[in-house]
């Protein structure tokens, strides 16, 4: 009882101090932050990553910040509703955007109407790697897939889901850099992408690494090319698009948005919680679990929002291009 | 394999997991006799309770709910004409009218029959073949799928009816189809800049609005005063009307196993197919749409068979064949699991498992669908100003459930209307969910295939299961437009 009471008593007094120390600096917004509980809007449907990255997040954010959390899944136009929804929401921080790349992709391609003058990104949280993946019994190696891609103009088929989706922007990118002549068809789900590839109708697919360590195992599908600067700790055999030369790393990354209007030093109170949450053990965890861990997520506000408008630049260009 | 199968089923029977079974089909029954409420949508709900649990007990429970969520949605479907899941759509059709021709035991035994026969064909395929199925899907690709599609489209012309009707159906059906982002280019089809619009127009609004909606107007409007059943008593083993439905059910168990594992198409398009080929195969094709026996039982045994089918690309392979199995895919990563060609060796344990509980869980549907059904029987004999609000209620929140989006609960309150308005017209909604659900398939399969083969359109008949497809939906057509013709010259040689 006695141990309550102090507790109530600390903490009321700790709640004076700080209503006292807010009064002072008339402009810290942040200390009261939040003042009610938190909406997260996940920019995708319940189930896949980006939900999971979001429902990882929420008792992470529930304990850092002290309040509560619910999680509405809009996955309707490739997430475009979440941001739009975001976006006119009360710009006080406590509606999160979770999305992915397709939040940049989509953009570019014209099918998402809000942009980054209406969101501000708080935080990138993943960055899954880009690989081309092929059946290994038709191409063996990267080499070979080049080879036959230079020697037949046109014959070459890539998969991937729908036309403004990352993994359209990694064959465009990698068409771009390579001037190899292939073909992109899009297909609705990732699995038909992968089922076409094993069944040998299509010559490759863009994915990302996590997705296929399960076929790697067994030989029916294999990464051969990976969208980054060096090779991979745990796959050294695999050639990387830096070493051919071509200044590609882009995978799917995945990220936290905020209402462009809201006040910067909210914006920055989420930014440090949320790198709390990164830096924690349960967090990096998870990472590991769901083979996320293969290189650095972590990227803040203005890092992030440099990097998404160079991403808007380039695959605005390559959508003009095409 | 055997040996694996009885670890399983020891595995299974141990209380714990007999609770958490039970407990699955239990909520399984609920949530699919709820209109709009699926068992993708369940299966997302209940996901996060799974995380604490150890993966054998998690699997074996959201695999549970999803079996028997496919076989609830008969339920409402039969009783109100509302499908609790896009599965029971084409249930809807023949089961709806025997109830109000006061059959509804005789519908709801019939039901649950093919239900549970389909879903233990499904479950035994999936023990047995698995490995040996999986390689059959890698065979179908966007030639074949186009060309199943057709086979099922090409049904509109044997439905009874006026064929114009029919053909304007479909056509109707296609056109909602089109609306939304193009699926190969991303451009925006009578999307009117409505971001809402840019996904497409769902199923579930359509099907919830047309179907439930629809009738609850129907029957709010019409002057005949409300008539209790006295009693709804349901029989599942019925020997003459097994004996009748004998032969649809094993042709839909085998075809919904064989749909239920190309990846992408679901059960769905299982229960559509099927019902289109019961109607071709019958003797007296007029009898469908007005409680036909057939008619409930083909969907019903394909689509439960689908949903195992469903599952076999999903283990073997680590492609989900469904919207449901992709999410329990989601759900292997989140337990760290790898799902994949190796699964079936990692995992086999974990895999039996869950086969001997899904083989149970068709048993326990057997056992628990009488009590479960007759709670909803005795809510016929609430009066109907009474429980029309209750469906229309449940429709909105399904309706809303799906993608949190009042737009869709909007868009289902419309599509009643124009329902309400077609069935004055005496139009067959049957033809307008063909279109809807079969079209986006033709449509992005065949311009797929245009991609493959750079334009020639041989190759829909260079590979042989499209070939095959297509030439009988070929002959099949003829074969339906050409017997009317017949009947009508003998007929006129007759007269005069």
């Amino acid at each position: 009882m006695f141990m309550k009471h102090s507790l109530v008593a600390a903490s009321s007094l700790g709640l004076v101090l700080m209503w006292n120390a807010s009064a002072t600096l008339a402009s810290d917004a942040d200390a009261e932050y939040p003042t009610k509980p938190l909406q997260f809007l996940v920019a995708a449907g319940a189930g896949g990553g980006t939900d999971n990255f979001a429902r990882t997040v929420k008792p992470m954010l529930e304990e850092a910040l002290d309040t509560n959390v619910t999680i509405i899944n809009l996955p309707a136009a490739s997430g475009a509703l979440a941001h739009q929804r975001t976006a006119s929401s009360s710009p006080d921080g406590h509606t999160l955007d979770f999305a992915s790349s397709t939040f940049v992709t989509s953009l570019a391609a014209g099918q998402n109407p809000i942009g980054l003058d209406e969101l501000t990104p708080v935080a990138r949280m993943q960055s899954d790697v880009m690989t081309l993946i092929v059946d290994p019994e038709k191409y063996p190696d990267f080499e070979s897939f080049l080879k036959h891609a230079k020697e037949n103009p046109g014959e070459v088929i890539i998969g991937g889901t729908h036309a403004a989706s990352p993994d359209r922007m990694a064959f465009l990118a990698f068409r771009d850099a390579t001037g190899l002549d292939m073909n992109f068809i899009p297909y609705d789900q990732e699995g038909s992408v992968s089922a076409n590839v094993m069944g040998g109708n299509i010559d490759g697919m863009f994915g990302e690494i996590s997705s296929t360590l399960g076929y790697m195992e067994s030989g029916e599908m294999m990464p051969i090319l990976v969208f980054a600067e060096e090779r991979l700790g745990n796959f050294p055999d695999i050639p990387t698009t830096v070493e051919h030369g071509w200044d590609l790393t882009d995978g799917n990354e995945r990220g936290v948005f905020v209402n462009a209007d809201t006040p910067p030093e909210i914006v920055s109170k989420i930014e440090s919680s949320l790198k709390n949450v990164y830096d924690s053990d349960a967090y990096q965890e998870y990472e590991e679990r769901v083979n996320l861990h293969y290189r650095e997520g972590w990227l803040g506000s203005e890092a992030y929002r440099q990097k998404l408008e160079d991403n808007y630049e380039l695959y605005k260009r390559l959508l003009e291009e095409n | 394999m055997l040996e694996s199968f009885l670890n399983g089923l020891a595995v299974v029977f141990q209380p714990m997991n007999l609770l958490i079974l039970s407990s699955a089909v239990l909520i399984g029954f609920i949530g699919g006799a709820l209109p709009g409420i699926s068992g993708v949508i369940l299966v997302v709900i209940l996901l996060p309770v799974t995380y604490s649990m150890d993966p054998t007990a998690a699997f074996m429970f959201l695999t549970a709910i999803y079996g028997s969520t496919v076989f609830s949605g008969l339920i409402t479907a039969i009783l109100y004409r509302a499908p609790g899941t896009p599965e029971a759509v084409m249930t809807a059709f023949d089961g709806y009218p025997m109830t109000q021709q006061g059959q509804a035991g005789k519908a709801l035994g019939i039901g649950i029959l093919s239900s549970v026969v389909g879903g233990l064909v499904g479950t035994i395929a999936l023990i047995i073949f698995t490995p040996m199925l999986a390689s059959v899907a890698l065979k179908f690709s966007s030639p074949e799928y186009f060309a199943l599609a057709i086979l099922g489209l090409t049904v509109v012309a044997s439905l009874g009816g006026r064929l114009i009707y029919g053909l304007i159906g479909a056509c109707l059906g296609l056109f909602i189809a089109t609306v939304g982002f193009d699926p190969l280019t991303g451009t925006p089809r009578y999307t009117f800049g409505n971001l809402n619009l840019a996904e497409g127009v769902g199923l579930i609004p359509v099907i919830v609005g047309l179907f439930a909606i629809s009738e609850v107007m129907k029957r709010t409007l019409s002057e005949e005063s409300h008539k209790p059943l006295t009693k709804v008593s349901v029989k599942i083993f019925d020997m003459p009307v097994l004996r009748k439905i004998a032969m649809t059910l094993s042709r839909s168990s085998l075809l919904g196993v064989v749909i239920g594992i190309l990846p992408g198409i679901g059960a769905s398009t299982a229960a559509m197919v099927s019902y289109s080929e019961a109607v071709r195969w019958s003797k007296t094709p007029e009898r469908f749409g007005k409680g036909a026996p057939e008619g409930i039982a083909a969907p019903e045994a394909a689509n439960n068979a689908a949903a195992m089918g469903a599952l076999v690309p999903l283990f073997a392979l680590g492609i989900p064949g469904s919207g449901t199995t992709a999410i329990i895919l989601g759900a292997f990563i989140m337990h760290g699991l790898q799902p994949g060609p190796m699964f079936m060796t990692t995992s086999s344990g974990l895999i039996y498992a869950v086969f001997a509980g899904l083989f149970l869980v068709n048993f326990m549907i057997l056992l628990f669908a009488r009590p479960f059904i007759t709670m909803f029987t005795k809510l016929l004999n609430i009066p109907y100003s009474a429980l029309g609000p209750i469906i229309v209620m449940c429709c909105i929140v399904g309706t809303y459930s799906v993608r949190n989006s009042m737009f869709d609960v909007w868009l289902m309150l419309g599509f009643g209307v124009l329902g309400f308005l077609l069935e004055k017209l005496k139009f067959p909604l049957v033809s307008i969910i063909l279109g809807l659900v079969l079209g986006p398939i033709a449509e992005s399969e065949l311009r797929r295939t245009l991609s493959m083969s750079q334009g020639d359109l041989s190759i829909l008949f260079t590979r042989p299961i499209s070939a095959t497809l297509i030439i009988i939906s070929l002959l099949l057509l003829v074969v339906a437009i050409l017997v009317p013709l017949r009947k009508r010259a003998r007929l006129k040689a007759a007269n005069s």
